[in-house]
C-alpha cells in the first residue's frame, strides 16, 4: 500500500483545513446576512405597516373632516355666509302633470291618424290558446 | 531532559485548584442551566418578550342616505409617566404647558404627582377603592430650583387632566400603601404637528398614545337614535349599544420581542392575530328627513316651549324610520358635558316616555267596531247623551271637547272627523269591555313594539277584569291608557299599510370592512289587525278629519295631497288628577291617503302655556307642524300627487304587451 509522505499530508491537512474555514466561515457569513437580511426587511414591514396606518389615520381624519363640512348645520350656515340664496324647493316651484304624459304624447304624435279629437283608442285583446 | 520543577504534591495541588475551578463552573452551569433555568429564562422572556395590541377600528355608523352619522378617529392622548420626572427638565415646563394649553401650575401638579393614595371609599361598604386625590411628591419639588407649585398640595378638581380612574395607569400599593403613577393623562385630540414639537421639547416620560374616539360629524342630529360610546369605547346607548356587536371589531396583538431600549425587534415575531375592524351599520334613517324633522322641533321649542316633543317619520309599507327626534335633546360629540338637571335630555322620550294619548285612541275604538261590523261609516249616534246604560247600569258618558256640538244624529264618520268623545264611547260600549281590549292589544298597545333600543316600555293597558266602571266609556277616547309614541305611530301605520302590523326597524344592512354587504334587513311583519277593506275605509274616515268641514285637523291639509289623520288633545294627569290647562296634543297621520307614503306622527308635551290665538289642541299645535313635516317631505322625497288610473286607456297605445 501505497502511503502519502509526511509533507503532502500536512498539505492536504492543511488545505482540508482552509477548506473547512472557508466553507464554515461562508456558511456563516451567510447566515448572518441572511438573518441581517431578515431582520431588514422586518423592520421595513414593520415601517410600512405603520405607514399604512399613518395613511390610514390621515384618510380617516379627511373623511370625518368632510362629513363634518356636509352637516346640514354647517351647510345652511355656508348659504347664508357665502350669499349663495340656496332655499329648499317648495311646492309652488312644482308644477304637477295630472294627465298621463305617455297617452298626451300618443295622442300628438298620432294626430294625423285617429280622427280631431280622439285621444286614446282601445282595442280588445284576444288569447290564443 | 530535566524531570521539570513540579513535585508531585504540588502538580496535585495544581490540579485539584484546576478540578475546583472546574468544579465550581461546572457547579454554577448546572444551576444556572437546570436547577434556576426556569426562574432566569422567566427573566429574560419577561425583558425580551413582548405582546404588542392592535386595536381594531370601530364600525362607521351610515344613514340610508349615505352621510357618515358616527365614525372613529384616531387621537393622540398625550401623557407623562412622573417617575421619569427629572429636575433638569423643569426649565422646559412652561413650554410644555404653553403648548398643551394646560395651566402651569395644574401642568407641575401632574408632573410632579407620583402617587395616589389607597383610601377608604366611604360610599362602597366593605372594600377598598382609589382615591383620585393627588399625593405630590414633596422631595421632587423641594429639590427644584423651579418654584414648587402653588397648588402642590391641592387635590385635582374634578374634570382636571388626570382626575378620572381612566385617566392614569397605576402599580400596585407599595408598602406605605401608595400607588404609584406610571401614565397620567395631561390632554387629548394633539395634532400630529403639536406633538412633533412636544417630543423635540424632550421632557422625559412626556409621551403620547394614539387612540381611537368617536366622533358624530352631525353633533345633534339622531342624538337619540345614534347613541354615544363613552370614552372608554363602552356603548352606552342607542345604535352604538344594540349594534355593538357588528360594531365593535375585534382587538389583535403581535408576539414579539424588544431591544434594551424598548424598540421592538420585528424580525422575532413570532405568532401574530390581525385586529379586525368593526362592519359598518346602515340605517334607515335619512339625514335630509331628519333634518326637516329637528328644525321643526326647534321652531315648535321656540313657539310653544313645551316640556318634550316628538316627531317620527316612517315607511308605513316597510315599517322603516326615516327620523325619529325628541326635544330636547343633546350634543352626541358633547354627552359628559351635560349638566345632572339636564340628564333627561338623554332619554328617547319616543320610546321611553308614556302619556295618555286622548282622541288618536279613537282609531283604535271606530277600527275595531268596523271591522266587527259592529257599526257602518254611515251608523248614527246620539252624541247629546249625558247617560249610557253599560252592563245594566247607568255611566255617565265623557264631556265633549270645549267648544264642540254634535247633534242627536252623529255618524260614525263625523264622530272621528269632529273627534266627539261622547260617541267614541258610545262606541266603546257597542263593542264591548273585551273586544275594546282586544283590539288596543291587536293594535300593539300594553306590548312592546320591538323597537331595539332606547329603553322601550310597554305602556298601560289595563285587562278588562281590572276596569272600573267607567274604563268602557273613557279608554275608546284615549283615556285610562298610557301608550308611547312609537306606539301610537304603528298603530296609524297599520292603517297605512292596510291592516298589517310592522315592526318598527330602524337597521338596513350591515356592512363589512370592504363594504360588502354581510346581513341586509326586511319588513317584519307581526300581524294583520284590521282586513284591508277595514284600512280603506278607515284611511277615508281619517281624510274627512283633515278635508271635510265638521274636521279637527284642517290645518294639516295639503291641496292635492290626500292628507289623513286624527288630532289628539290629552289632559296630562298630574298628582292623580286631570289637569285643566296641561296637554299633550297630537296630530298623527299619512299622506296620500290613496296610495300612503310616509306616516307621520307630532307629539308635543304641555304647550299650554305659550299657546296663543287658540286653545292647545291637537289640530291647533300639532297639525300645522304635520303640514310643515308632510310639505317638506313631499319635495324631497318626490311625493306624487294621486292622479286618475288611466293605465287601462294606454294599453292599446302600447300595443297590448304588459
Amino acid at each position: 500500500m501505497k502511503t502519502l509522505p509526511p509533507r503532502a499530508f500536512v498539505n492536504h491537512l492543511v488545505m482540508y483545513s482552509l477548506a473547512t474555514i472557508v466553507i464554515g466561515g461562508g456558511m456563516g457569513l451567510g447566515s448572518v446576512w441572511m438573518r441581517h437580511q431578515i431582520s431588514l426587511t422586518a423592520n421595513t414591514n414593520r415601517i410600512l405597516e405603520t405607514q399604512i396606518a399613518e395613511v390610514r389615520r390621515h384618510s380617516e381624519e379627511i373623511r370625518t373632516a368632510v362629513a363634518e363640512e356636509q352637516d346640514i348645520t354647517v351647510l345652511k350656515r355656508r348659504n347664508e355666509e357665502w350669499h349663495l340664496g340656496l332655499v329648499p324647493q317648495s311646492q309652488e316651484q312644482v308644477q304637477a302633470v295630472l294627465v298621463n304624459p305617455m297617452a298626451r304624447l300618443a295622442a300628438k304624435r298620432n294626430r294625423d291618424i285617429f280622427p280631431a279629437g280622439v285621444e286614446s283608442v282601445s282595442f280588445r285583446v284576444a288569447w290564443q290558446h | 531532559m530535566s524531570k521539570g520543577y513540579a513535585s508531585n504534591g504540588r502538580v496535585a495541588t495544581l490540579a485539584i485548584i484546576v478540578l475546583l475551578v472546574f468544579g465550581g463552573i461546572g457547579s454554577r452551569l448546572v444551576w444556572l442551566q437546570d436547577i434556576a433555568r426556569d426562574r432566569w429564562v422567566g427573566n429574560v422572556e419577561k425583558a425580551r418578550r413582548e405582546l404588542i395590541p392592535s386595536f381594531a377600528r370601530r364600525g362607521d355608523i351610515f344613514a340610508a342616505n349615505g352621510s357618515l352619522l358616527a365614525t372613529s378617529r384616531s387621537v393622540i392622548v398625550l401623557g407623562v409617566d412622573p417617575q421619569s420626572e427629572r429636575p433638569e427638565d423643569r426649565k422646559k415646563w412652561p413650554e410644555l404647558a404653553e403648548l398643551t394649553g394646560l395651566p402651569l401650575a395644574q401642568l407641575q401638579i401632574l408632573l410632579t404627582t407620583k402617587y395616589r393614595a389607597v383610601v377608604k371609599g366611604p360610599a362602597k361598604p366593605g372594600g377598598l377603592t382609589i382615591g383620585f386625590n393627588a399625593v405630590p411628591q414633596a422631595d421632587a419639588a423641594s429639590a427644584s430650583s423651579a418654584p414648587p407649585p402653588a397648588a402642590a398640595t391641592a387635590a385635582l378638581a374634578p374634570g382636571d387632566p388626570g382626575d378620572d380612574e381612566s385617566d392614569a395607569v397605576l402599580d400596585d400599593a407599595d408598602s406605605e400603601g401608595r400607588r404609584p403613577i406610571r401614565w397620567l393623562k395631561l390632554c387629548e385630540g394633539l395634532p400630529p404637528s403639536l406633538y412633533d414639537r412636544i417630543v423635540k421639547l424632550g421632557v422625559r416620560g412626556v409621551y403620547g398614545q394614539r387612540v381611537y374616539r368617536r366622533a358624530y360629524p352631525h353633533n345633534e342630529l339622531a342624538a337619540h337614535v345614534i347613541g354615544y360610546v363613552d370614552k372608554d369605547e363602552k356603548p352606552a346607548a342607542g345604535i352604538e349599544a344594540y349594534a355593538n356587536f357588528y360594531l365593535r371589531g375585534q382587538n389583535g396583538w403581535v408576539e414579539s420581542e424588544k431591544d434594551g431600549h424598548q424598540q421592538e425587534l420585528a424580525q422575532f415575531r413570532t405568532r401574530e392575530a390581525p385586529a379586525t375592524d368593526g362592519y359598518s351599520v346602515t340605517l334607515s334613517i335619512d339625514t335630509m328627513v331628519q333634518d326637516i324633522v329637528e328644525t321643526e322641533l326647534k321652531a315648535i321649542a321656540a313657539k310653544y316651549q313645551p316640556q318634550k316633543a316628538t316627531i317620527i317619520v316612517s315607511d308605513p309599507h316597510t315599517g322603516f324610520i326615516l327620523a325619529l327626534a325628541n326635544y330636547p335633546t343633546f350634543n352626541l360629540n358633547e354627552y359628559n358635558k351635560i349638566p345632572a338637571a339636564e340628564q333627561r335630555n338623554l332619554r328617547d322620550a319616543a320610546v321611553a316616555d308614556m302619556y295618555e294619548p286622548g282622541s288618536v285612541f279613537k282609531v283604535v275604538t271606530v277600527s275595531g267596531a268596523l271591522n266587527d261590523h259592529v257599526v257602518t261609516p254611515a251608523t248614527q249616534f246620539d252624541c247629546n247623551l249625558e247617560k249610557a246604560m253599560v252592563d245594566g247600569v247607568l255611566r255617565r258618558l265623557p264631556a265633549e271637547n270645549v267648544g264642540d256640538h254634535f247633534g242627536k244624529s252623529t255618524s260614525v264618520a263625523d264622530i272621528i272627523a269632529a273627534s266627539s268623545n261622547k260617541g267614541a264611547a258610545q262606541i266603546g260600549i257597542l263593542l264591548g269591555r273585551q273586544r275594546l281590549y282586544d283590539w288596543a292589544r291587536a293594535f300593539g298597545f300594553g306590548q312592546l313594539t320591538g323597537f331595539p333600543f332606547g329603553g322601550e316600555t310597554p305602556g298601560a293597558l289595563l285587562r278588562p277584569a281590572h276596569w272600573d266602571g267607567l274604563t268602557i266609556t273613557r279608554l275608546p277616547m284615549g283615556q285610562s291608557v298610557d301608550v308611547t309614541a312609537i306606539q301610537i305611530h304603528q298603530m296609524m301605520s297599520v292603517i297605512a299599510n292596510g291592516g298589517v302590523l310592522l315592526r318598527p326597524q330602524i337597521i338596513r344592512q350591515i356592512r363589512n370592512a370592504s363594504g360588502d354587504v354581510v346581513y341586509r334587513f326586511g319588513p317584519a311583519e307581526r300581524r294583520r289587525v284590521i282586513t284591508e277593506e277595514t284600512a280603506h275605509v278607515m284611511a277615508h274616515l281619517l281624510y274627512r278629519v283633515v278635508n271635510s268641514e265638521v274636521g279637527t285637523g284642517s290645518k294639516a291639509a295639503i291641496p292635492g295631497f290626500e292628507v289623513a289623520g286624527k288630532t289628539g288633545t290629552a289632559q296630562k294627569v298630574i298628582d292623580g288628577h286631570y289637569a285643566k290647562h296641561d296637554h299633550v296634543t297630537s296630530f298623527v297621520g299619512f299622506l296620500p291617503a290613496t296610495n300612503p307614503q310616509v306616516v307621520i306622527s307630532v307629539i308635543i308635551d304641555d304647550p299650554d302655556a305659550h299657546t296663543t290665538g287658540g286653545l292647545p289642541t291637537g289640530g291647533f299645535v300639532a297639525a300645522p307642524s304635520f303640514k310643515r313635516v308632510a310639505e317638506a317631505l313631499i319635495s324631497y322625497l318626490d311625493i306624487r300627487r294621486p292622479v286618475p288610473d288611466f293605465a287601462r286607456g294606454t294599453l292599446a297605445l302600447e300595443g297590448g304587451r304588459r
